[in-house]
């Protein structure tokens, strides 16, 4: 982490002291179904949207279809479905965000993307209820109190969202 | 390991395979007439001295030790002449070459898996040796001083040749005169006096050559030295041998090296791999044969020029990728409807630069398709191979015919059509053809059994059939046996004969009892099958008892462009490749034909065919679901043959075939018909249908 990003850390900076140490990592929230979800910078490549989605048949639902982007063919997953949500209509805020994981390459749809923010990931902690969560591995409380939860990009990835 | 080693290994792995390709090529044809010719030895002499360097350089050691001890051998056998080889040396030649050949690529199928070469080939070695020694020991005319043979190192003795006594001198060169150019000592005297000319500092043997004129029989034999006190006045020397007419060949003899071992390197060898004196055998020496203009060719090898280069197999699917996004984009542009608002002189313009734009990117197209293009030669060597190992262990008469080997394939298509070619030559090499001569002449054929390979063109598909003059297939036999398995799925008396031989390619048939070390494993014919549809061909067979068995496999040119019709189902857009559809029509309802499932079934030309709802069978949403408002596809995969309802036709076009992303293999989408996708001209994705697959997911699992 460089000085400068360290600068950037308004928050929690008496818990960092506390700990003794810290990894901050920049993360870009978004949201889906009523959830504000955080995730790596590093996995995405890109955000995009206003943009069609083929359908591929005999896929469970919650695979939207595939996505031409630029010549390249990749997969796009609707996280509310993933879920368990309903489908809700997409708008001019839904956005497919291009995640590229251990270079398996593919889109989540999301109802919208917040912003990029850092976060501290020793702040995150394991989320207490005992069933086990599709999507998410932790969560954090930021310093406006709200809550995030912690994307787990790898399940996605590696298919263990069902 | 680094990129550059890869690259190196690549090459590396490239270059020993062909060559071993092109040693299994010679000892195959050199086989046949149970002689090597000189060229050959040559070559075989250069191909080992090579794969020896390369190997040594890359560290593979016992490759590079095997190629070394062949390389002695045929040093050995360049030197005297395969005419020296007593007959039966000869065969016993052959086999232990083949295997030689075997076990380099086996040493260079473990490289490439990445799995430890072997540790112990002294045996092999030792075998390699003990044939030299067998062979050099007989082969020796009488008098010859060769001590123990077996080594590399007799030859020069042998020649009479030995390196004439001269302590000082650092460097020899060997030279020969042109037979027949009669006064050998006077010419070789000439030669002498040019070199003095320009100053040159040498001795030359035999010394007397000037005045002496029974030192012509010597140079006829064993050529004349010059002796050479430093490399820098060789070297000098040497150019201007060049120049000197009547030089048959000449070489340069290093007399440390020459000694014990043999002639050392000559200029080929030794300006790429300088070898480890310890451990220097005998390095080619590669006549650098001056000719006189318009004198006869030497007997060694011209070093031919080849016009071509190996590329990376991956540049050249994004070249195609690349080629297929630009004629894409090129349809895009031209189909664009902000053209219609050009005013009407720009837009002709537009449009006469835009088709001179079409003809280039078809020819770009049809040059990078061409690109991926590979004779089918190299499958059909291998069956050669194959055939000739089969025909000494069974222990039958047969011969290869191959015709059209420089038939174009796909490069992946070559790839995986090798496997079953090789399974069906085996096959009729084992089954198809009768055990004994005898039993054929009884039959009335040639004692000789021929197993026939071709290959052709059709439009565009490539056409490869085996066939054998064996016993051919008895249907009724098949259908027994299919009875027996408990394989057959109607009456038997219904079986046509095409249907009855078609069982042999249903898993888990196999007529021959006994399991052999070619054929019968159980896995046969429907591997062949399987393999062949999976790069969209099919497989045909017709037989004749007592004639022989044709099997005929009809493949695609090439699998990354297919010219298909779009169909629409709702939102979504297929494309069904055009070689699959027959015929599109209407029906009316009452044409329709229902079974005690409610399935749907339609009478085409007398037969009536199953009918496959594209939109309920992959679940899509769709405003047209009666018969009479969409429109019927008959399609046909290899011998299935059913209708497809559809919603409409768009049009037809040469798509790009994409693989879908690997995130959906666990979905089994291919089983289910869906075997790619491709960009459309507005940018959206069509999927690319199988028709054989959904037939099979569709029809034969309800």
């Amino acid at each position: 982490m460089s000085n400068q990003e360290e600068a950037l850390v308004q928050n929690a900076q008496d818990f960092e002291e506390a700990e003794g140490k810290q990894s901050i990592e920049r993360c870009l929230t978004f949201e889906s179904g009523g959830l504000v979800m955080f995730l790596s910078t590093e996995y995405v490549t890109e955000i995009i949207n206003d943009y069609p989605i083929t359908p591929i048949p005999l896929v469970p639902s919650f695979i939207k279809g595939v996505i031409n982007v630029r010549g390249r063919i990749f997969p796009a997953l609707d996280i509310r479905l993933c879920m368990g949500m309903p489908q809700l209509e997409y708008t001019n805020k839904t956005c497919i965000i291009m995640l590229n994981i251990d270079s398996t390459v593919l889109g989540i749809v999301v109802d919208s993307v917040q912003k990029v923010m850092d976060i501290d990931l020793n702040q995150v902690h394991p989320i207490p209820i005992k069933r086990r969560q599709k999507l998410l591995d932790g969560m954090v409380t930021v310093e406006d109190g709200r809550v995030l939860m912690s994307f787990d990009y790898k399940a996605l990835a590696s298919g263990q969202y069902n | 390991m680094d990129n550059g080693m890869e690259s190196m290994l690549d090459t590396y792995l490239y270059e020993t395979n062909s060559l071993l390709d092109r040693l299994d090529e010679m000892l195959v044809a050199d086989e046949e007439t149970e002689d090597f010719s000189t060229d050959d030895v040559n070559e075989i002499f250069r191909i080992m001295h090579t794969i020896k360097g390369s190997s040594a350089m890359m560290e593979f050691g016992s490759l590079s030790t095997i190629a070394h001890r062949i390389e002695d051998l045929f040093f050995y056998i360049r030197d005297k002449g395969i005419s020296s080889l007593a007959h039966e040396h000869r065969k016993e030649l052959f086999n232990l070459m083949f295997r030689s050949e075997d076990q380099l690529r086996g040493e260079v199928a473990k490289v490439e898996s990445g799995s430890p070469l072997s540790e112990n080939i002294d045996a092999f070695t030792a075998e390699i040796e003990g044939f030299l020694a067998k062979i050099s020991g007989t082969g020796d005319s009488a008098g010859d001083k060769a001590p123990e043979a077996g080594t590399s190192g007799q030859t020069s003795a042998e020649d009479g040749s030995a390196l004439p006594d001269d302590p000082q001198a650092a460097c020899f060169i060997h030279i020969f005169l042109e037979e027949g150019v009669g006064m050998e000592n006077l010419r070789a005297y000439m030669i002498v006096n040019a070199l003095k000319e320009v100053g040159a500092d040498f001795r030359y043997y035999p010394a007397d050559m000037d005045t002496n004129s029974d030192t012509c029989q010597t140079i006829i034999d064993s050529g004349f030295f010059l002796a050479f006190d430093d490399q820098e006045s060789t070297a000098m020397a040497e150019d201007i041998l060049k120049t000197q007419n009547h030089i048959r060949s000449y070489e340069m003899v290093e007399p440390t090296a020459s000694a014990a071992e043999t002639p050392a390197p000559a200029a080929e060898a030794s300006a790429s791999q300088p070898e480890k004196p310890a451990s220097a055998p005998a390095t080619p020496a590669a006549s650098s044969t001056k000719q006189e203009s318009g004198a006869a060719a030497p007997a060694s090898h011209a070093p031919v020029k080849q016009s071509l280069i190996s590329v990376n197999l991956s540049k050249l699917d994004s070249l195609v990728d690349i080629v297929g996004e630009i004629v894409i984009t090129e349809s895009m542009v031209t189909a664009s409807p902000e053209l219609a608002h050009l005013p009407r002189d720009s837009y002709d313009n537009f449009m006469q630069s835009a088709r001179q734009l079409r003809k280039l990117t078809d020819d770009l197209q049809d040059i990078s398709m061409s690109l991926r293009m590979v004779p089918i030669s190299g499958v059909f060597q291998k069956m050669n191979r194959i055939v000739r190992d089969m025909r000494q262990k069974l222990n039958k008469d047969v011969r290869l015919t191959v015709i059209g080997e420089n038939t174009e394939v796909d490069k992946t298509i070559i790839d995986s059509i090798q496997d079953p070619i090789m399974h069906i030559v085996r096959n009729s090499m084992d089954h198809g053809i009768e055990e004994t001569a005898e039993e054929r002449i009884a039959a009335g054929k040639d004692p000789q059994g021929e197993v026939i390979l071709s290959a052709s063109h059709s439009s565009s598909e490539v056409v490869i059939s085996i066939s054998d003059d064996g016993y051919g297939m008895d249907a009724n036999k098949l259908l027994a046996k299919a009875r027996e398995k408990g394989l057959l799925t109607k009456p038997e008396n219904e079986y046509s004969q095409k249907e009855a031989l078609g069982l042999i390619m249903l898993p888990g048939f196999s007529t021959n009892q006994t399991v052999t070390e070619y054929s019968g494993r159980g896995v046969g014919m429907d591997v062949v099958k399987k393999n062949i549809e999976a790069v969209g061909g099919t497989v045909s067979l017709t037989s004749e008892l007592g004639v022989g068995t044709t099997i005929t496999m009809s493949i695609p040119l090439t699998l990354a462009i297919v010219t298909g019709m779009k169909v629409t189902v709702g939102n979504s857009i297929f494309t069904i490749p055009i070689s699959n559809i027959r015929q599109s029509f209407k029906v009316r309802n009452e044409e329709v034909v229902l079974d005690d499932c409610g399935h749907e079934m339609v009478d085409r030309m007398g037969t009536f065919y199953p009918i496959i709802r594209l939109h309920r069978f992959y679940n899509l949403e769709t405003e047209i679901t009666s018969i009479e408002d969409g429109i019927l596809l008959w399609v046909e995969a290899s011998d299935r043959s059913y209708c497809l309802f559809v919603d409409d036709l768009i049009d037809e076009q040469q798509v790009v075939v994409k693989s879908l992303p690997s995130f959906f293999n666990e979905f089994g989408l291919k089983n289910a018909g869906i075997t790619g996708c491709t960009i459309l001209g507005d940018g959206n994705i069509s999927i690319i249908l199988d028709i054989l697959t959904l037939y099979m997911a569709a029809i034969e699992t309800i």
